[in-house]
């Protein structure tokens, strides 16, 4: 009989006799509380500890060891699903506990606390938005981001498509990381933005970003935002090694309270 | 948006937001970014097919003929067509099928899918730009039946798609994005939402599913730049309401009356009406408790476009207890009728009659039966079926019915109607059901003979209604049909192949196995690069054929 191990299914002890204390003591706490309400650890800093062990053990194979997913198997990055509308900890509960029905991500029959343990896991690790004040004079910000930014960005109902919609981007990234995105667009460029520079017979320079490729064709998006798709052997090149589409915005171009300005600005899209 | 291509009707409304004026004047970057690439606005759809490389409402046009005028593949050649391209979804219906009818514009394909994936694909390579999947609700009721979809609508750079939990959400064709989402109908009651959305001038026209539920259906029209409602027609009238004589006087009972609007809708800018078939009354099969002809389920209703009023119905099955919804692909022609030209609307119909109407009056013109049904024979001079079986006979097409939503086509010049034919043998037994939200409510069981069943692609005289000729399928059949003015026709199988025949006689001059049952979905053709596609969606593929390059 085979023995082969299924990793999906595979179902082993995990926890480590230190935290099998904690996990006992909140247990004892959580026994009482029903599934899919309130996650009733939430206040209990050792539970998202917990929860860690478990992940790597049970779920890292398809999620990664940092929860961000793994795009080839179509495992989605965990870190962002809580900026989700309607993402609640009893909802992430339930499709632990039922999966996802015709995907690979089974059903779990794990005790409750387990689960719930997993959730304050993934709680901790989420990907935190801005927290702190926005000070900027957010009418102001919205002149700004009109001259500046949405050509390529939308914001509210309007904008371009270039570049990431920023509805609610504060609620996804915190302050620091949007201002290095303005002043040092390269540092991180994001899945779907990977700029390209192609080259035909027929024209000399299409930019634009990556959205697709295999070995024949390459898909982009270019830079007056019409989607296109190119043989490869009608290339003459294909040059990946440059900069984003996203400008970089010094100082000079944009000053430190004019980009809080257009934080503050972008604080209110909701 | 380039402004000389906005329609007057849009740009009334844009005044009327002074709010989205101003923030135009305050941007003056957006203009000059939107003249980029500003996609087809209404006047582009309503030229239907004059553009080979554009598909751009689910039907190919306004008519809902699903008749092409390209001629590259022909008789002569379309044996040697071949897949160029296959596209996998990753994501099935079991049990039902890839209802969709992929849309084309610039080279990009836009394709909905089952569970409400959705895709941007090169029509070239078959490769995706995007792809988009809606995090459903763990609690869907599945009003409609199953979780598919039939496509999209499109007007300038947005897209609009319908949902299983009952929105209509508007999307940035670009990346995917939404742009807003607006709820139908409460998907706890029972509602959701599977058709192509229709794109007039400056309004979205949906439907709803959930007729097996305790809803009441109704036609909407949705603002395409903010989502806000213009208008709703209830297909079940309120109390008092024209119509209501035909129920009994209980407003619980009309509230819950069904009369779904699941299927798409064509549309004739000259009278400036849109044609909609309406589902079955609720329960389905237990007509007791709603005696009466029960308006206007199982109607084809005529509708003002600016207002939603209705102009005028014909009811094929008065008080249905079959569950033969009237969602079909309403067909309008331009046709000689008894010596005279005439505006008529054709249906094929669930209850095994075809119909022919007079689309300006609703006048009934034809009604003449496509199968062996024992329900009835023929219709009366006052346009209601004399009705021979109603059931206690045994031996009814059965509730998926003589054809069903997948669409037929209309060839003008060679005056025919071609449709995928079911013959059935069902025995219904009607049982008082409970009427719970979120609960469906059939009333009754039905038991379907497993040994008297079979399909067939089928060419109909529209003059007379009479069977020119007929394809036969070893099962009843699900696919839709497709027709080009080379004197072809494409039709699919439940067993999985797609399929071209002489338009003339039905002799098959090509067949292709998919892998899986066509079921829901018709073919559609472009041109790209001078090469004519046709396009075939197939459980969980879609494929591209072309014929060999030189």
């Amino acid at each position: 009989m085979s023995t082969e191990l299924n990793p999906y299914q595979a179902r082993v002890s995990l926890l480590q006799p230190a935290l099998a204390f904690a996990a006992l003591a909140i247990f004892l706490i959580a026994s009482t509380a029903s599934a899919q309400q309130a996650n009733p650890l939430s206040s209990d800093p050792r539970a998202a500890r917990a929860g860690g062990v478990i992940f790597r053990a049970q779920c890292a194979t398809c999620h990664g060891a940092d929860a961000k997913g793994i795009s080839s198997i179509d495992a989605p990055d965990l870190t962002m699903m809580w900026t989700q509308q309607g993402m609640t900890e009893g909802r992430v509960f339930t499709r632990i506990q039922a999966g996802v029905p015709g995907s690979i991500m089974p059903s779990h029959d794990f005790p409750d606390t387990e689960i719930w343990m997993l959730v304050s896991y993934l709680r901790s690790v989420a990907v935190s938005g801005s927290t702190g004040e926005f000070t900027g004079n957010s009418e102001n910000g919205g002149r700004l981001f009109a001259a500046h930014c949405i050509e390529c960005h939308r914001a509210g109902s309007e904008g371009g498509s270039l570049g990431p919609n920023l509805v609610r981007i504060t609620q996804r990234r915190s302050q620091p990381a949007l201002r290095n995105s303005v002043r040092d667009p390269n540092s991180s460029i994001g899945r779907g933005y990977k700029p390209v520079v192609l080259s035909t017979a027929n024209a000399a320079a299409i930019s634009g970003i990556i959205k697709g490729e295999d070995a024949f064709s390459i898909q982009i998006l270019d830079s007056n935002q019409r989607l296109r798709s190119f043989a490869k052997s009608e290339l003459l090149s294909s040059d990946r090694d440059v900069d984003s589409l996203m400008p970089v915005f010094l100082e000079r171009q944009l000053s430190e309270s004019q980009l809080d300005d257009i934080l503050s600005f972008l604080h209110q899209q909701r | 948006m380039n402004q000389s291509r906005v329609s007057p009707q849009i740009l009334r409304r844009m005044v009327k937001k002074s709010s989205f004026v101003a923030f135009g004047l305050l941007f003056p970057a957006l203009a000059a970014l939107a003249q980029d690439d500003s996609g087809p606005d209404y006047g582009d759809i309503l030229q239907g097919f004059a553009d080979p490389s554009r598909w751009l409402t689910y039907s190919g046009d306004y008519s809902g003929k699903r008749h092409s005028p390209l001629t590259q593949i022909n008789t002569e050649n379309v044996a040697s067509l071949r897949p160029v391209w296959t596209f996998q979804t990753g994501t099935t219906t079991r049990g039902r099928g890839f209802e969709t009818t992929p849309l084309i514009d610039d080279g990009v394909l836009y394709v909905t899918g089952s569970n409400n994936y959705a895709w941007a694909i090169d029509a070239k390579t078959g490769r995706r730009f995007w792809q988009y999947r809606r995090n459903l609700p763990d609690d869907l009721t599945y009003g409609a039946s199953a979780p598919v979809n039939r496509g999209f609508g499109m007007l300038g750079n947005s897209l609009f798609m319908v949902t299983l939990d009952a929105h209509l959400l508007a999307f940035d064709r670009r990346n995917g994005d939404i742009l807003w989402d607006v709820e139908l109908a409460d998907y706890r009651v029972g509602y959701a939402s599977t058709g192509a959305p229709l794109v007039i001038d400056g309004m979205v026209i949906t439907g709803i599913s959930g007729g097996e539920y305790a809803t009441r259906g109704f036609i909407d029209a949705y603002d395409p730049d903010t989502g806000e409602r213009l208008w709703r027609f209830n297909t079940i009238p309120g109390p008092g309401e024209p119509g209501s004589e035909t129920w009994p006087d209980d407003p619980e009972i009309l509230a819950k009356g069904g009369g779904g609007t699941w299927m798409n809708g064509s549309y004739d800018p000259e009278l400036n009406l849109i044609y909609w078939g309406v589902g079955n009354p609720n329960p389905d099969y237990y007509g007791d408790s709603r005696p009466g002809d029960n308006l206007y389920s199982n109607s084809l209703v005529a509708l003002d476009a600016d207002t939603g009023e209705l102009q005028w119905h014909y009811q094929f099955t008065p008080h249905d207890l079959n569950d033969w919804d009237s969602n079909h692909m309403p067909v309008l022609a331009d046709i000689q009728w008894q010596g005279e030209p005439r505006k008529v609307v054709m249906v094929g119909n669930r209850n095994g009659f075809f119909y022919v109407l007079d689309r300006v009056s609703g006048e009934f013109l034809l009604g003449k039966p496509f199968t062996a049904t024992t329900w009835a024979r023929e219709i009366g001079e006052d346009g209601r079926p004399i009705v021979l079986n109603d059931g206690s006979k045994g031996c009814l097409p059965d509730p998926w019915g003589s054809t069903n939503f997948m669409p037929p086509s209309f060839y003008p010049e060679l005056g025919l109607f071609y449709l995928t034919a079911r013959e059935t043998c069902a025995t219904f037994v009607p049982e008082e059901p409970s009427l719970a939200p979120g609960q469906a409510s059939f009333g009754g069981v039905v038991f379907i003979d497993p040994e008297q069943g079979s399909g067939a692609l089928r060419a109909l005289d529209v003059q007379t209604g009479e069977l020119r000729w007929e394809f036969t399928y070893p099962s009843p059949t699900f696919g839709g049909v497709l027709t080009t003015a080379a004197g072809l026709v494409f039709a699919g199988d439940h067993e999985g192949n797609f399929m071209a025949f002489d338009a003339v006689n039905g002799e098959n001059l090509w067949h292709y196995q998919t892998g899986s049952r066509i079921w829901g979905a018709g073919a559609m053709t472009h041109v790209l690069d001078g090469r004519q596609y046709v396009l075939i969606p197939s459980g969980t593929t879609l494929t591209a054929f072309a014929l060999p390059e030189r």
